[in-house]
């Protein structure tokens, strides 16, 4: 080979290091072993001592056949999951994107900002706040008015109704990247497009039905998997606001995992849990890749010289 | 013929009353934007109001109470103060007039708050900025034996771990993603679509076996553990935001620096990396203030309390104090949220040239 | 069919120049007129004012002398055709074009049927199945044309119709709608940056210019007898030979050349030739040839003359003269324009014959 296409496949060699394998190796140390772990941690018999003895399929006998809570930790997930997206994620941010749409642009901005606040807040201060709200003794927010304004007595929602708390509380969340989401595809509608619609003599509804809607099918659908695989496997919220409780009320899939690896100590079984999980995820994954339009991120490399 | 009589004879039948029509188009456009922005109104109060709670125990409450006649009071105040304002905006034309009105109204609420409610106004909460033992001294006991670092400690390493994050991310990022975006390499579909994968792959599934390996590996309780795990979960994401953004750049600015002699790499860094500046700003502030709101994984990793964050710091202190103290928790809170809100509030137009594909994040 | 008036017609928005500065009009019933202006002239801001899209920030619009200006878009029963067509991607062209009629108490039936009916006068009966994506150009424009009308307009305005069609579609295009409007006879405002389109398809032609009227008139009207140095320079193509000069007491001195005016005018003045008034003659004013470019069935040549650089046409497909030949250009004195430089307008001066 003569030395100038030596030096060339050098420096090739090096530059392909030096740009690509800071992110190579971190992605693979911290991303991929994780899941190559998990996926052998599954089958062993670790536990509190965090040592392995030998390789068992116990974890999964224990999941499909002796675990009973999980059956309530699958009820609760499905409630949990139906809810807030069917009400909060999908449906409330479209209104949301809808209205904030439809009256003048600066107002729309404003209280888009304002229902933006709770996921841009830390979700320590956000569970914090949450708590506060739902506090049972009469200084809690919600108690402060139901007490004061309507006469009644105050209302224990942490403890009787938990999973109502941790419904809205991720809902408000998950409203807010839809309604982000539905507002950019709205606004890409060309304009022509509503105008028309009115001198044919469309009214507000009428142009809704339209105009707008056909044109967030898509986003619709890719907002719907995408939030429900975020519900499914994010707990951060439910474990700040009610820590899983009272006991297991409100214990989400997820949750679960982790409290019976990090609480009671049964690291394999959390792993096999979390398997469940992360198979999930890829499927999901992969399906939303095949949704989403990969032309333009896949773009060929503007030049091949190096 | 019949097609041409038909259309044109139905024009006449449509001669409208133009006077009634003109009246019922204004008043449903009045009441339909009424009703909307009412329902705006509405759904946003159960947020804002509170946050406002939050900032205003924080400088009113005392030990034992929650100074709720202070919120209502101040809500009394200025409630009307912008409803009143908005009215006139939407009836008033005039801007100046507007903006006189305006700051008569803010004039007018400002000293009625100060009256009202300025004599409660103070800053005993905040004592925990310079007393480390306050906990102690509102228990008579410390609670589970958990004595609390100083809130300096735990600020400290906030910034550590945001600061070391945000230049691991950068960096890596930004090298990767010039990679992607200018070099065809075998295997680049493959690594793009294994990244993409891995954006859309939950990470927070992964907690358990990334605990365990950071415990063999030796970095459990350590900041640098926790700061690597972070940036290698959000990586995915940062590559395509910075590959978007050296799409950007037209490659024949690259190709002439060669041409004047400069190497791939220098004409990376003295070429290229300056006209990226904006994505840089963008990357650094969302990849700093994602860094200090974590919570869960640093929960997980972190166990001494010298080790604490502000999150770890702010929900072990309300776990102590709260019963007792929410003006403490409330300051806390607002000491930690300070940060990140003013990154956003001044940083705002870097954080939406954020995109990945199209859709912004 | 209604009579269009506009008074006084004003559009500002926020904080920049007005786009419409004060637009007086008057539209027949059944008339069909062409607003006629370059890019940003207002043109298209009147349209939308009409539409009931934009409000006027100051001004009058009627319809059979009821003032309209507060009469929403939907109640104005008025058919537009936007630039981009606007139709909607996700209905098949029978549906778009029925779509003006659900918002009417007709039978789905009848609907149906007035759809079919507009489709067929508009040519578009054998699309009705398909999506707007499946149509070509041409075809997409006849749908929106066939949804503006099939709820039987007061008024018809079209938004540069013809722009995003090829030359060959331009020409059918242009004849298909002068036959349908002269069909259906409804009031039908058109608006363009082509003075081809203006004055080949108009009754009467509007020229429009920084958000006001120019001048409004005949196609032959504004040819002849340009109020202004705009409209004789937008009107006219190749465009109008100008020199600017400087009067005396009626003589008047334009670079190398000086003529003698019919009045005793004095100050800056600017002369205007059309390229096709001037011939090569056996007498004429001396001009060396610097340029010819065939045009097809004209050569349009440029030569150096007294006046400065000037434009002739001259028939035939071959080019008659080369770079360097000097030619005598003649021209009837009548033709020529003459035009007050500061403020733009004829005057009624013209060369002393």
């Amino acid at each position: 080979m003569p030395d100038f296409a030596r030096a060339q496949l050098r420096r090739q060699r090096i530059n392909f290091g030096l740009f690509l394998g800071p992110a190579l190796v971190l992605l693979f140390l911290f991303f991929v072993a994780p899941i190559v772990i998990d996926l052998g941690l599954a089958f062993t018999d670790m536990g509190r001592t965090l040592r392995v003895s030998q390789f068992t399929l116990e974890n999964f006998e224990r999941m499909f056949t002796r675990d009973t809570r999980l059956l309530g930790a699958l009820g609760i997930t499905f409630i949990f999951v139906v809810t807030t997206l069917g009400v909060f994620n999908v449906t409330f941010a479209l209104l949301l994107a809808l209205v904030t749409t439809a009256v003048p642009p600066r107002l729309g901005a404003f209280f888009r900002a304002v229902w933006l606040l709770p996921r841009m807040s830390p979700s320590v201060v956000y569970a914090l706040l949450w708590l506060w709200v739902v506090d049972p003794n009469e200084r809690g927010l919600l108690n402060q008015i139901v007490v004061h304004v309507f006469g009644l007595p105050p209302v224990d929602l942490r403890n009787n109704h938990p999973l109502l708390v941790i419904i809205l509380a991720n809902g408000f969340i998950g409203a807010s990247l839809g309604m982000l989401i539905f507002t950019s595809a709205i606004r890409s509608i060309p304009e022509h497009l509503f105008h028309a619609a009115r001198v044919d003599g469309a009214g507000s509804l009428a142009i809704v039905r339209h105009v707008t809607l056909p044109a967030l099918r898509w986003p619709i659908s890719y907002m719907t998997i995408h939030q429900t695989l975020s519900l499914l496997v994010s707990f951060e919220y439910i474990l700040l606001i009610t820590a899983g409780g009272p006991f297991y009320d409100t214990t989400v899939f997820s949750l679960y995992a982790y409290r019976r690896a990090f609480e009671s100590g049964d690291y394999a079984y959390g792993a096999a849990l979390s398997l469940i999980l992360v198979v999930i995820g890829v499927v999901a994954a992969l399906a939303m890749w095949r949704l989403m339009d990969m032309q333009r991120l896949l773009q060929p490399a503007r030049i091949e010289v190096h | 013929m019949a097609a041409v009589d038909s259309i044109a004879g139905g024009a006449v039948e449509a001669r409208a009353d133009w006077q009634a029509l003109a009246r019922r188009a204004w008043r449903t456009r009045f009441t339909g934007q009424s009703a909307l922005l009412a329902f705006l109104v509405v759904v946003s109060v159960p947020i804002l109001l509170p946050y406002f709670w939050m900032v205003v125990i924080a400088f009113t409450a005392r030990t034992g109470g929650v100074a709720s006649d202070v919120l209502w009071t101040a809500c009394a105040v200025i409630v009307p103060a912008v409803l009143i304002y908005s009215v006139v905006h939407m009836s008033v034309g005039s801007r100046r007039l507007r903006l006189a009105i305006g700051i008569t109204l803010v004039a007018i609420a400002g000293t009625l708050l100060l009256a009202l409610v300025g004599g409660k106004l103070h800053l005993d909460n905040f004592r925990f900025l310079t007393r480390a033992n306050f906990v102690e001294e509102l228990r008579t006991k410390a609670t589970s034996g958990r004595q609390f670092p100083s809130v300096w400690t735990a600020f400290s390493n906030s910034l550590a771990l945001a600061l070391s994050q945000t230049v691991i991310i950068l960096t890596v990022a930004s090298l990767a993603g010039y990679y992607i975006s200018r070099f065809a390499f075998r295997g680049r579909n493959v690594f793009l679509q294994g990244l993409l994968v891995l954006h859309a792959f939950p990470a927070m599934t992964l907690i358990i076996p990334i605990f365990l390996m950071l415990y063999w590996i030796g970095l459990l309780d350590t900041i640098i553990g926790v700061m690597l795990v972070l940036a290698a979960i959000e990586l995915p994401f940062y590559v395509f935001v910075m590959k978007g953004f050296f799409d950007g750049v037209p490659w024949d600015i690259e190709m002439s620096a060669m041409t004047d002699g400069a190497t791939r790499r220098q004409a990376f860094r003295l070429v290229v990396l300056p006209q990226v500046r904006v994505g840089l700003i963008a990357v650094a502030v969302f990849a700093f203030i994602r860094a200090w709101e974590e919570y869960i994984f640093v929960r997980t990793f972190l166990i001494e309390n010298t080790n604490w964050v502000m999150s770890l710091y702010l929900f072990w202190v309300a776990d102590d104090v709260m019963g007792v103290d929410y003006g403490i928790v409330a300051a806390v809170a607002v000491f930690y949220v300070l940060p990140s809100l003013l990154l956003y509030v001044f940083c705002q137009k870097y954080l939406t040239q954020m995109t990945i594909g199209g859709i912004k994040g | 069919m209604a009579r269009v008036e506009l008074k006084n017609l004003r559009k500002e928005w926020l904080g920049a120049t007005a786009a419409v500065a004060g637009v007086d009009l008057a539209i027949e019933d059944g008339a069909f007129v062409a607003v006629l202006g370059p890019s940003g002239c207002g043109k298209t801001t009147t349209l939308m004012m009409l539409a009931g899209i934009y409000q006027p920030t100051s001004g009058e619009i009627t319809f059979d002398g009821a003032r309209v200006n507060d009469v929403e878009a939907r109640g104005r029963n008025v058919g537009i055709v936007f630039q981009s067509y606007a139709l909607y991607p996700n209905m098949s062209v029978l549906d778009n074009v029925m779509f003006p009629l659900r918002f009417k108490t007709i039978e789905r039936t009848e609907a149906e049927r007035r759809a079919r009916e507009i489709a067929a006068l508009v040519r578009v009966d054998g699309l009705l199945d398909r999506r707007p994506s499946q149509l070509s150009g041409g075809q997409q424009q006849r749908v929106a044309l066939a949804r503006a009308l099939v709820k039987r307009p007061h008024l018809l305005l079209l938004d540069e119709p013809l722009s995003n069609l090829d030359a060959g579609l331009r020409l059918t295009m242009r004849t298909e709608i002068r036959r349908i409007q002269r069909e259906l006879g409804v009031t039908t405002i058109l608006v363009t940056h082509d003075q081809i389109e203006a004055t080949t398809m108009a009754d009467r032609v509007v020229v429009m210019n920084g958000g006001r009227v120019e001048q409004e008139g005949a196609a032959d009207d504004l040819y002849e007898r340009p109020d202004t140095l705009f409209v004789a320079s937008f009107i006219g193509s190749p465009p109008i030979n100008l020199f600017e000069g400087q009067a005396d007491a009626g003589v008047a001195k334009f670079h190398e050349a000086t003529i003698t005016l019919s009045e005793p005018v004095r100050g800056p003045v600017v002369l205007g030739i059309r390229p096709e008034s001037l011939q090569a003659a056996e007498r004429g004013t001396p001009a060396r040839v610097t340029a010819a470019e065939p045009m097809g069935r004209e050569v349009l040549y440029t030569a150096d003359s007294a006046f400065g650089v000037i434009r002739f046409l001259e028939a035939g497909a071959e080019p008659r003269h080369r770079e360097g030949d000097n030619v005598h250009l003649d021209f009837s004195p009548a033709s020529a324009l003459l035009f007050d430089k500061a403020s733009g307008r004829r005057m009624d001066a013209r060369i002393a014959v």
